[in-house]
C-alpha cells in the first residue's frame, strides 16, 4: 500500500462536518474573488492596496469573524476563524493587517462607549479606516511601563507630546490607539497610563517612515506636538490604559501564530532544493526533519490550544507559547530556505531559479520581526517564567 | 495544556495518578536498584489488579475496548514516577494477541497476560531501530518452522516467562509466542536499574500451535506492535521530563547564591521556560498521534516524529535539570541523577532521535509531499 502524502499545513485539523462544509464554502468564494495578482507576493503590500480585497471579505460578511454579530461580526467559533485565516493564506494570499480587526476593535467592543462603537466600528470593518498601534516609543520597547508620551487634560481636551515608534502601518493610518502617561507621579508606574484614540490628521503630529532591514517601509515614527486630542477619544477610565492593553484574551495569538506560516516556509525550502541539489546534503535532510518534526509538535499543540480555548479551558501559558514557538520555528525555516538556496538566497531581488520566482532574502527579512514585534521572545519566556513557573526576579 | 478527555478518562487518569504516585518515587526506585529487582513486584500486582493490561484490548477479548491513548494516561506516570514496571510491554503484547486472525492461538498467552499469570514480552526486529544490532541475523524458516538467530534490547527480558517474537524484516515475517526455556538470554543491565536482554535462539524449531500469524498479517502486527511501543515510551518520556522539570523548579527557588534564589536569574530561568515549552508541545504531539493511531488515520511517519522528538527534548530537559542542580545534580545522593538516568535508557528504548528522525526523513521523502 503507498503511504499516504504528507501534507505539513493541515496535520492534525480537526473540523467537524459543519466546519468542512464552511471550509469548503470558503475555498469555493476565495477561488472565485481573489485577485491573483495579490498572491504569493515577495513583497509586502501595504495597507491602500489591501483596501479592495478588504472590502470583498467584508461585503461576504467574513471580514470579522471573532466579532460579535450585533456589531458586524459572525460570533464565529475559534475554528471557524481559524478555517478562514487558513483558507485565504492557503493560496498564498494575504490576510487583513489585524491592528484594527484584531486588536483595537475587540478592546472598543469591550471598553468602548456606545459612541466610540458606533463611530469606529463600521470603518474597520469596511476597511476605510487603517489604524495603527502606538505603544512603543525609543526609550520604552520591551519595558513598555517607561512610556513617556504625556496627556495632560486641560478643560475636555488630552494635550499630548511626545515620540512614538515602529508603528507598523503608522504612514498609512488614519487612526492611532496610544498608550500615554496621564499620571507622572503614579506608582506603580503603570497606574499612570491611558489609552487614547488618537486622529492622525491632528496638528502638531508629523509620522515619518522607518526603512526596515528588508529595505520596505513597514513601520514609522510620530512626533506628537501639543497635539489636542478630545477627551471622549479616551478607551476605558483614566489610568486605566495598562489593563484596558491588556485585555486582549489571546485568540488574536491564533492568526499570527499560525503554524502554517513555517510551513509553507519550509515547503518553499524543499522546492528551492530540490532546484539546487542541497537535497543532496545529508546536512539538509538532517535540518529539515528536524524542522518537520518540530513544527507537527507546534500544530499539535495549536490545535489543542484551540480546542481548549473553545472551550474556555486554554491555560495563561498558551499565548506566550505560541507567539515564542510560532516565531522561532518560522525563523528558523526562513533561515534553511535561504541556506538550500546556496548564492540565491544572497540576491537582493526576486530572482528565477528552474521556473520558479523565489527572493528567500526578503522571506528571511519578514521572519527576523516575528520574534521581536509585539513583545520580543525574551520578555514572553520572562512572563511564563514568572506567571507560570512561580521563578520570581 | 489539560489534555481534552471523557469523564471516564479523567476519572482512569486520576487513579492512575494516584497509584504510580503511591508505589513508584526515586526512593522505592533506589531500593529495587539495591536489590537488583528487574520488575516492581508490588506495583506490578497493583497494575494487574487494576486491570491496566486490559485497556487496549476489544471488550469480546476480555479487554475494556478503550485505546492507546487511554494506557498512555497510565503510562505518562508510569514515566513520572520512574515505576519499574513492564506495563507497556504486557500491553503492547496482549494489543498483538488480541489482534491476531487465529484467535484460538492468540488466546492462551492473551489471556495470561491479563490475568497477569504469565509475563509475555515483545522481542521484535523493528525497522524503526535502524540501527544498533538489534538484531543479528535472526531467520525464520517458514516451512520448517526453525528460528535462528538472537534480538537484543529487550526490555524485562530478564523475567519475562515467554517472548512474543514478532519479525517483519530480512526474513519471512513471523509473530510467535516462544517460551523462555527455547531461548538463551544474557541479561545486563542499564545504567538506570533496569534491563536489557539478549536472545539468542539457536535453530529452535518453533511448533505449529506456537506460531500466531505469518506472512502480511505478520508483519501488519509487527508494525502496529512497534508503533505502540514507540508511542508508548514516548509518552513515558513526557511524563519523565515533566517530573525532572518539577523537581528542577523546587530546587532553584530554594537554592540561594550570591543572596537570592537562582532560580531569579534569568539565565536558569529561560532555561526552565524551554523545557516546559518542550514538554507542553510533545504532550500535546503524542497524544494526538495516538489519537490518530487508534482511529488508524496516523501517518506512518507521525509515530516517528513522536519519538524522535520525545527523546531529544527529554534528554535535553535532564541535561539542563542536571546543569541547574549543580554540583549536587552530580552526585549519587541526589534524586536528579535517577531522572537522568531513566531519560538515557527511555530515549533510546525502541528508537532514539537519530534512528527515528532518520525513518521520519525517508518516509516523508518516500510518500511526497504535497506542498
Amino acid at each position: 500500500m503507498p503511504l499516504p502524502t504528507w501534507d505539513n499545513t493541515t496535520l492534525f485539523v480537526d473540523d467537524d462536518p459543519a466546519d468542512r462544509a464552511f471550509r469548503q464554502e470558503v475555498r469555493e468564494w476565495i477561488g472565485e474573488n481573489l485577485p491573483a495578482d495579490l498572491c504569493n507576493r515577495s513583497t509586502r503590500i501595504d495597507p491602500p492596496e489591501l483596501k479592495p480585497w478588504h472590502r470583498k471579505l467584508y461585503e461576504r460578511g467574513w471580514i470579522a469573524p471573532h466579532w460579535p454579530k450585533e456589531y458586524g461580526g459572525m460570533g464565529a467559533t475559534l475554528t471557524q476563524q481559524i478555517i478562514l485565516f487558513e483558507e485565504i493564506s492557503r493560496v498564498g494570499a494575504p490576510t487583513p493587517y489585524p491592528h484594527g480587526l484584531n486588536f483595537i476593535g475587540p478592546l472598543i467592543i469591550d471598553a468602548g462607549t456606545p459612541e466610540q462603537k458606533r463611530k469606529h466600528l463600521p470603518p474597520i470593518l469596511t476597511g476605510e479606516t487603517t489604524w495603527c498601534q502606538g505603544y512603543s516609543e525609543a526609550g520604552a520597547g520591551s519595558d513598555l511601563v517607561r512610556l513617556e508620551t504625556r496627556a495632560d487634560l486641560e478643560g475636555d481636551h488630552f494635550v499630548v507630546n511626545g515620540h512614538k515608534m515602529w508603528t507598523t502601518n503608522g504612514h498609512f493610518a488614519d487612526w492611532m490607539f496610544a498608550l500615554v502617561r496621564t499620571d507622572r507621579s503614579a506608582t506603580p508606574r503603570h497606574a499612570g497610563i491611558s489609552m487614547l484614540l488618537i486622529d492622525l490628521k491632528s496638528p502638531g503630529i508629523t509620522v515619518r517612515p522607518i526603512q526596515t532591514i528588508k529595505g520596505d517601509a513597514e513601520f514609522a515614527e510620530e512626533f506628537l506636538v501639543d497635539v489636542r486630542v478630545p477627551r471622549e477619544n479616551l478607551l476605558g477610565e483614566l489610568n486605566d490604559g495598562w489593563k484596558v492593553a491588556n485585555r486582549l484574551l489571546g485568540s488574536e495569538r491564533f492568526t499570527t501564530g499560525h503554524p502554517r506560516n513555517a510551513a509553507v516556509l519550509l515547503n518553499k525550502a524543499r522546492q528551492v532544493a530540490e532546484l539546487t541539489g542541497a537535497t543532496r546534503e545529508t546536512g539538509f535532510l538532517h535540518k529539515l526533519a528536524a524542522l518537520e518534526i518540530d513544527l507537527m509538535a507546534f500544530s499539535a499543540y495549536y490545535r489543542h490550544a484551540a480546542a481548549l480555548h473553545g472551550e474556555k479551558r486554554a491555560p495563561f501559558s498558551m499565548a506566550p507559547v505560541i507567539k515564542i514557538v510560532g516565531g522561532e520555528l518560522g525563523q528558523r525555516a526562513s533561515e534553511l530556505l535561504v541556506d538550500a538556496a546556496a548564492g540565491y538566497g544572497a540576491l537582493a531581488d526576486d530572482t528565477v531559479v528552474g521556473n520558479q520566482i523565489i527572493n528567500p532574502a526578503a522571506e528571511m527579512f519578514e521572519m527576523r520581526r516575528v520574534t521581536v514585534g509585539s513583545g520580543a521572545v525574551e520578555i514572553q519566556r520572562n512572563i511564563i517564567a514568572k506567571r507560570v513557573l512561580g521563578l520570581t526576579s | 495544556m489539560d489534555l481534552l478527555l471523557t469523564e471516564q478518562q479523567t476519572l482512569f487518569a486520576e487513579t492512575a495518578t494516584r497509584l504510580c504516585l503511591d508505589h513508584g518515587g526515586t526512593k522505592r526506585l533506589r531500593m529495587l536498584r539495591a536489590a537488583a529487582a528487574e520488575i516492581d513486584p508490588d506495583a506490578w500486582r497493583e497494575i494487574i489488579k487494576s486491570e491496566w493490561v486490559t485497556t487496549v484490548v476489544a471488550e469480546g477479548q476480555g479487554g475494556q475496548g478503550l485505546g492507546a491513548f487511554d494506557i498512555a494516561l497510565a503510562l505518562e506516570q508510569v514515566g513520572r514516577q520512574l515505576l519499574m514496571v513492564p506495563l507497556l510491554e504486557a500491553a503492547a503484547a496482549a494489543l498483538t494477541l488480541s489482534r491476531a486472525t487465529d484467535s484460538a492461538r492468540a488466546g492462551t498467552g492473551l489471556a495470561d497476560l491479563l490475568r497477569g499469570s504469565r509475563l509475555i514480552v515483545p522481542a521484535t526486529a523493528a525497522a524503526a531501530w535502524r540501527y544498533g544490532g538489534g538484531t543479528s541475523n535472526i531467520q525464520y524458516d517458514h516451512k520448517t518452522g526453525v528460528l535462528d538467530g538472537s534480538i537484543a534490547f529487550v526490555a524485562y527480558g530478564g523475567s519475562a516467562e515467554a517472548f512474543l517474537v514478532a519479525i517483519d524484516a530480512g526474513t519471512p515475517p513471523v509473530v510467535a509466542v516462544v517460551p523462555r526455556g527455547d531461548a538463551a538470554v544474557v541479561t545486563e543491565r542499564n545504567v538506570d536499574g533496569s534491563t536489557a536482554s539478549r536472545l539468542t535462539f539457536d535453530r529452535v524449531h518453533v511448533l505449529a500451535e506456537q506460531v500466531i500469524a505469518t506472512g502480511a498479517e505478520a508483519r501488519r502486527l509487527a508494525t502496529q506492535l512497534q508503533e505502540f511501543l514507540t508511542l508508548g515510551a514516548a509518552v513515558e518520556l513526557v511524563g519523565l521530563a515533566a517530573a525532572a522539570l518539577d523537581v528542577t523548579l523546587e530546587y532553584i527557588k530554594l537554592r540561594q547564591q550570591f543572596g537570592r534564589p537562582i532560580g531569579s536569574f534569568q539565565v536558569l530561568q529561560h532555561r526552565a521556560v524551554n523545557a516546559f515549552i518542550d514538554i507542553e508541545l510533545n504532550r500535546s504531539l503524542v497524544y494526538r498521534v495516538l489519537a490518530a493511531y487508534d482511529r488508524g488515520e496516523h501517518h506512518p511517519a507521525m509515530i516517528s516524529a513522536a519519538k524522535a522528538r520525545a527523546s531529544r527534548s527529554a534528554s535535553e530537559t535532564v541535561r539542563g535539570a542536571l546543569q541547574m542542580h549543580g554540583a549536587i545534580g552530580y552526585t549519587e545522593e541526589h534524586d536528579i541523577g535517577l531522572y537522568y538516568k531513566r531519560a538515557m535508557v527511555l530515549s533510546a528504548q525502541y528508537g532514539g532521535e537519530l534512528s527515528h528522525s532518520g525513518r521520519f526523513s525517508d518516509l516523508t521523502l518516500e510518500a511526497g509531499v504535497s506542498a
